[in-house]
C-alpha cells in the first residue's frame, strides 16, 4: 500500500492544495473514504500529532489504492476541505466534523450529520467516554456506565 | 390548506418556473417509502422537485464507537448490525481486514463457504429490495414472491449458523462452523429452483406496463456523474460502468469463479432494476460453481492464539485450557498497523478500515458504507422529476438506513 505521509498542519494544508489535486490528475479520481483517527495516548508508534486524517484514493483504471495521511493538532483541529475536488467528501467531512470536531475550512455546510444538532462533544474522540450518555432504564445497571478513560 | 398528519409545508417565498410559489416540504423521517428513517427536505415547484436535502442520523447507534470498546473477536457481532440486510458480507469485510493485519490466510473450504454466504446474502438483499420497491410502485404481489425465496435463504442461514438474520457466521480466522450436509442439500435444491423463480419475477415486472412507466427514464444518473459522486454497486453498474470489486480487486477466491458483471446502459431506475435481476442470475451461477467445487478440509485456521481449541481438547490438554482461558478473558492482540478491505455488497462497496495499536481492542474501525455515499447522488437523480417519482428513485438507490447512519 503506497502511502503519503504529511506530518504537520502546514503540510496538511499543502496536502489539499497541491498534492490531492495532483493525485487526482494522476488518475486517483475516486475518494473511497475520508476519516480521522485519534491517536490520544497511543504508545505503539511515535505519532507526530494527535489527529490523523486518512484519505483513501483509488484509481479505477488500474485499480490501485493510495492512502494519504495528514497529521493535525490544535483545538479545534483545522484542515482545508476537499469537497470541490471529490464530491463524496462533502458528507464524509461533515461526519468527521461531527465525530472528531475537525473543522474543514471552506466546507459549504459544516454541520452535524449523524448526531443531533445540539449535541455537545465529539463522540469518536478517545477522551469521550463510552456510556457517558445516560440511557433510559440504565440507572439500575451501573456496569453499563463505564468510567471515563483517564486522559 | 389541510395537510396530512406528519407533513409540514413552509413557504420559501421564491417563485417557480410556472409562476407559482416554491414550497419546502418535509418528507419523512417516517415515510413508508424511505425504508427506514430517512428525512428529506424537498423544495417543490408544483409537483416538480427543485432540490432535495437528505437529513440522516435517525438510526445512528454509535457502532464505530462500540467497536473500540469490544475485543477483536467480539466486533464481528456488531458488524452484522449496521447493514442489516447483508450481515455476512459485512462480517467478511471485517474478517478480511483483521486477517490481513494478523497475516493469516484461511483454508480453501472457508473461502468457498464465505463466497456461498456472500452470494446468498446478495440474493436475499436484492429480494428485499425488489419486493419493497414493487410494493411502492404498485406491484403489490412482488413482496409475496420475493419474501418466499428470502425465507428459504433465512432457513439456510439458520441451518448453517443457528441465526436467521444476524448470522455472525464469518469471523477472523475462518467461519463459525462447517456446513452441515442438510445445508448443502438445501443449497442444492435452492440453486436448482432459483433460476425459475427469477423468471417469475421477470414475468411480473420486466414487461409490466406500470412498472416500466414508473421506472424508465426516471432518476437518470449518467456514468460520469455516478463516478464523480462515488456511487458504487448497482447504482454505478446501472449507469453502464462495469465496476465490480469481485472482479476488479478479487477477495476470498472470487477470481476462481466464472461470472459476468451485470451492467445496463439505461442509466435510470429501470436500468438499475435490470442490473439487480442479472446479478441475481449471476449469484446463482456462482453458488452452483461453489457448491460443485467445494473443497474438503478444515474451515478455520489452525492457530490456537486466534480461535479457541475444540471442546474435546479441553479435557485432556492443559495447553488448550490456557489458550481457551486467554482467548475468552483477554482476547488476542493484533499487530499495530492499519488496513482497508473493500467487498462488494448488494448495495456497492462496503469496506472496513481498521486501525490497530497492538492491543486486544481496535483503535479505530471505520465502515465505508455504500448506502451513505450512494445517498449523496439522490439529489442529482431526483432533480426536476415529479414528487411521485422520488419514491422510485429512493427505492432504486437502495440505501439501508442502518448502514447510512451506523
Amino acid at each position: 500500500m503506497p502511502t503519503i505521509w504529511s506530518s504537520n498542519e502546514a503540510s496538511a494544508r499543502a496536502t489539499r492544495g497541491s498534492r490531492l489535486s495532483a493525485l487526482k490528475d494522476d488518475g486517483y479520481r475516486l475518494l473511497v473514504f475520508l476519516t480521522c483517527v485519534d491517536h490520544l495516548l497511543d504508545a505503539s508508534r511515535n505519532w507526530p500529532a494527535r489527529y490523523e486524517l486518512v484519505y483513501e484514493l483509488r484509481n479505477m483504471e488500474t485499480p490501485e489504492h493510495l492512502r494519504v495521511r495528514a497529521f493535525i493538532d490544535g483545538d479545534p483541529p483545522r484542515v482545508e476541505s476537499v469537497h470541490d475536488l471529490f464530491p463524496p467528501a462533502n458528507w464524509e467531512e461533515r461526519e468527521t466534523y461531527d465525530m472528531f470536531g475537525v473543522k474543514f475550512t471552506g466546507h459549504p455546510d459544516l454541520t452535524r450529520i449523524l448526531m443531533p444538532d445540539d449535541w455537545v462533544g465529539y463522540p469518536l474522540r478517545r477522551d469521550y467516554p463510552v456510556g457517558g450518555e445516560v440511557v433510559e432504564f440504565s440507572e439500575e445497571h451501573e456496569t453499563w456506565q463505564t468510567a471515563p478513560e483517564k486522559a | 390548506m389541510s395537510t396530512p398528519e406528519g407533513v409540514t409545508i413552509s413557504r420559501t417565498g421564491e417563485t417557480g418556473a410556472f409562476g407559482g410559489e416554491l414550497l419546502s416540504v418535509n418528507f419523512g423521517p417516517h415515510h413508508p417509502s424511505t425504508h427506514g428513517v430517512l428525512r428529506l427536505i424537498v423544495d417543490l415547484d408544483g409537483e416538480q422537485v427543485r432540490s432535495v436535502k437528505p437529513v440522516i442520523g435517525y438510526l445512528h447507534t454509535g457502532i464505530e464507537k462500540q467497536m473500540e470498546a469490544l475485543r477483536w473477536q467480539q466486533g464481528v457481532v456488531v458488524t452484522d448490525r449496521h447493514d442489516y440486510l447483508s450481515p455476512p458480507i459485512n462480517n467478511l469485510a471485517y474478517a478480511l481486514a483483521v486477517e490481513r493485519l494478523l497475516g493469516i490466510d484461511v483454508p480453501p473450504r472457508a473461502k468457498a463457504l464465505r463466497v456461498i454466504m456472500s452470494e446468498l446474502t446478495r440474493l436475499s438483499s436484492h429480494l428485499v429490495w425488489m419486493g419493497t420497491s414493487g410494493l411502492e410502485l404498485g406491484a403489490m404481489s412482488m413482496l409475496m414472491y420475493c419474501f418466499r425465496e428470502r425465507d428459504t435463504i433465512l432457513d439456510m442461514n439458520e441451518e448453517i449458523s443457528g441465526f436467521r438474520m444476524h448470522t455472525s457466521y464469518i469471523r477472523p480466522g475462518g467461519v463459525m462452523a462447517d456446513a452441515t450436509p442438510r445445508f448443502l442439500e438445501m443449497l442444492d435444491a435452492f440453486v436448482r429452483a432459483m433460476p425459475g423463480h427469477v423468471d417469475e419475477y421477470e414475468d411480473l415486472l420486466t414487461m409490466n406496463p406500470i412498472w416500466r412507466s414508473r421506472t424508465i427514464g426516471i432518476g437518470k444518473l449518467s456514468a460520469d456523474d455516478a463516478k464523480v459522486l462515488g456511487a458504487t454497486g448497482p447504482m454505478l453498474r446501472g449507469s453502464g460502468v462495469a465496476w465490480d470489486l469481485r472482479k476488479a480487486i478479487p477477495y476470498s477466491g472470487y477470481e476462481n469463479y466464472d461470472f459476468d458483471v451485470a451492467t445496463s446502459d439505461l442509466c435510470d431506475c429501470y436500468g438499475r432494476y435490470l442490473v439487480r435481476i442479472k446479478e441475481m442470475r449471476e449469484a446463482v451461477k456462482i453458488l452452483r460453481q461453489a457448491l460443485d467445487k467445494l473443497p474438503d478440509g478444515p474451515v478455520n485456521v489452525d492457530d490456537r492464539k486466534i480461535l479457541p481449541p475444540p471442546r474435546e481438547e479441553l479435557e485432556t490438554s492443559m495447553e488448550a485450557v490456557i489458550h481457551h482461558f486467554k482467548l475468552f478473558t483477554e482476547g488476542y492482540s493484533v499487530p499495530a498497523g492499519d488496513v482497508y478491505v473493500a467487498v462488494e455488497s448488494g448495495r456497492g462497496e462496503n469496506g472496513c478500515y481498521v486501525v490497530s495499536d497492538g492491543t486486544h481492542k481496535p483503535r479505530r474501525v471505520k465502515f465505508r458504507s455504500a448506502s451513505f455515499v450512494n445517498l449523496q447522488a439522490l439529489e442529482r437523480m431526483a432533480l426536476n422529476h415529479m414528487i411521485a417519482d422520488l419514491i422510485a428513485i429512493i427505492g432504486t438507490a437502495d440505501a439501508v438506513l442502518g448502514d447510512v447512519d451506523r
